[in-house]
């Protein structure tokens, strides 16, 4: 990375600017031009545009749009060259990367994007997007995480931001994070972003429940860039999430296929307290005024001289 | 301390004034006519910090277990809402069952309604820095460090003492307006009739 960027990662970062160990650029190293900051916002602004709105309920949060920007160069760069998987994408994020690069605001990014997620809505809007934008190497599914994943498309990086498990100690996230594992055969890297606050509690337990999780599975955290990112919630505006980065340790062993969660224990206060999971998909309606404004939000009055 | 603010009590807090251009005198005798033929009133609202499902039933439920009500505490405050009056047709406890409004009921410009009984005028004070957020994102902030801003309702528990802090002066704040919650304490409102 390259001038304001650069500085602006170092500066949210920590410092923690390094590369993970396990990281290997996929292509050869090539010099990064420096960012064009409006084409940037931009850019991130189109795919905003295109993004339905979020269903609170389902802890559908979205990211404020100036750490997308951010957030997006940072992926990017963590992932030139690789096959990337999204874990539920309800953010935009998975777009903002590809379309930055066909753009060609950044000159790096990922070989190949998928996003695997519940909301049809979300599946269409990448795919429509994917297709105006003659994205080629952006595409979408409808997956709950709650099943099986399909272990024969392998991936070399994971990342998700999931519900973030205030009230079942991450659980919801550590599921998140187990499909993600699973896109990889546990042998890839993934970025999990989840809460960070130091006057609360709970996301510590959750960091330590992740980080648990994540070493269990064979996997350590190699880099943590903290209080990274804000959101558009009401009820806590202050609130921000880190990126955890977790590699798995060489030579970690493959697990057996990839089955259904039905353990009560992890469903549980899944999307917040007393909110197990009922929906399987959230299913777009169809509609002839997609992406313009619905004719249910307006009505016309006309001008006297005017024709109804 | 009141019979309402206690140590291990739960509040729901909320500032009101005028609300999708009626006056909050005239909706205070709406709502008691409401309760008065219906048995019970639905007291609109919107915004996030206090989502049906997600944060005011589970908190309240938590409440119900041991047997405790939770107290809406309002405050009253001079503002402009300025959303337009359209009367909602349908509530919906989860999102997904609809059922029709009642016809002595109006709810009046909101997304959201608060199910209450026993509203009536009563002053006490609510201390921010003895509660805490019980759920949802925020849980373990204190109230005082949470309502600010454009934060202007929570659902709270109350400490055994306030918390003892240098931020500056305690923030107590003057409750006008009570209800109590009741079954199935908040729900999603849709349609307009």
């Amino acid at each position: 990375m390259n001038g304001f960027f650069d500085w602006l990662s170092r500066a949210v970062g920590n410092g923690s600017h390094q590369a993970p160990a396990a990281s290997t650029p996929a292509t050869p190293h090539q010099e990064r031009r420096r960012v064009d900051l409006r084409k940037a916002i931009n850019a991130v602004s189109d795919v905003v545009q295109n993004r339905p709105r979020p269903l609170r309920v389902f802890d559908q949060i979205h990211m404020k749009t100036g750490d997308m920007v951010l957030q997006s160069e940072i992926i990017a760069d963590w992932a030139d060259g690789k096959r990337l998987a999204f874990i539920g994408d309800g953010d935009a994020i998975s777009v903002c990367v590809a379309y930055l690069r066909v753009r060609e605001v950044l000159n790096f990014g990922p070989a190949h994007i998928t996003v695997f997620d519940f909301d049809e809505r979300t599946v269409e809007a990448v795919m429509k997007f994917a297709d105006r934008e003659r994205i080629g190497n952006l595409d979408a599914r409808l997956y709950n995480v709650l099943d099986a994943f399909d272990v024969s498309d392998r991936y070399d990086c994971f990342y998700t931001n999931p519900p973030w498990g205030a009230s079942n100690n991450g659980e919801s996230v550590n599921v998140f994070v187990q499909r993600g594992m699973e896109a990889t055969d546990h042998s890839g890297e993934g970025v999990v972003v989840i809460a960070d606050d130091d006057e609360l509690d709970w996301p510590k337990q959750v960091l330590a429940s992740v980080q648990r999780f994540a070493s269990s599975q064979g996997f350590y955290v190699s880099r943590m860039q903290r209080k990274l990112h804000e959101y558009h919630l009401d009820d806590a505006p202050d609130l921000k999430s880190c990126n955890l980065y977790l590699t798995a340790l060489p030579g970690n062993p493959p697990r057996e296929g990839s089955g259904a969660i039905t353990d009560p224990r992890r469903l549980e206060n899944f999307y917040g307290l007393s909110q197990e999971p009922r929906v399987r998909y959230v299913r777009a309606r169809r509609r002839l005024d997609y992406g313009v404004a619905h004719e249910d939000e307006y009505k016309l009055e006309f001008l006297e001289s005017g024709h109804e | 301390m009141n019979e309402i603010v206690k140590p291990g009590a739960g509040v729901l807090f909320m500032k009101i004034g005028t609300h999708a251009q009626e006056e909050l005198a005239d909706i205070i005798a709406r709502k008691k006519e409401e309760i008065s033929k219906t048995g019970y009133g639905m007291w609109g609202y919107g915004g996030n910090t206090c989502h049906p499902a997600s944060m005011v039933q589970p908190f309240a439920r938590k409440f119900a277990q041991i047997g405790q009500p939770i107290h809406l505490c309002m405050e009253t405050m001079n503002s402009s809402h300025i959303a337009a009056p359209m009367c909602a047709a349908e509530y919906s406890v989860d999102g997904v069952q609809w059922e029709e409004i009642p016809h002595t009921i109006e709810v009046r410009g909101s997304k959201y309604a608060l199910v209450i009984d026993q509203l009536r005028e009563e002053q006490l004070k609510l201390p921010l820095d003895q509660t805490r957020v019980p759920v949802g994102p925020s849980t373990g902030r204190l109230g005082s460090r949470y309502v600010k801003g454009r934060v202007d309702k929570a659902c709270l528990s109350v400490l055994d003492a306030p918390e003892l802090t240098n931020e500056g002066d305690p923030r107590e704040i003057d409750i006008d307006l009570v209800a109590t919650l009741r079954e199935p304490y908040a729900v999603f409102l849709r349609g307009e009739r």
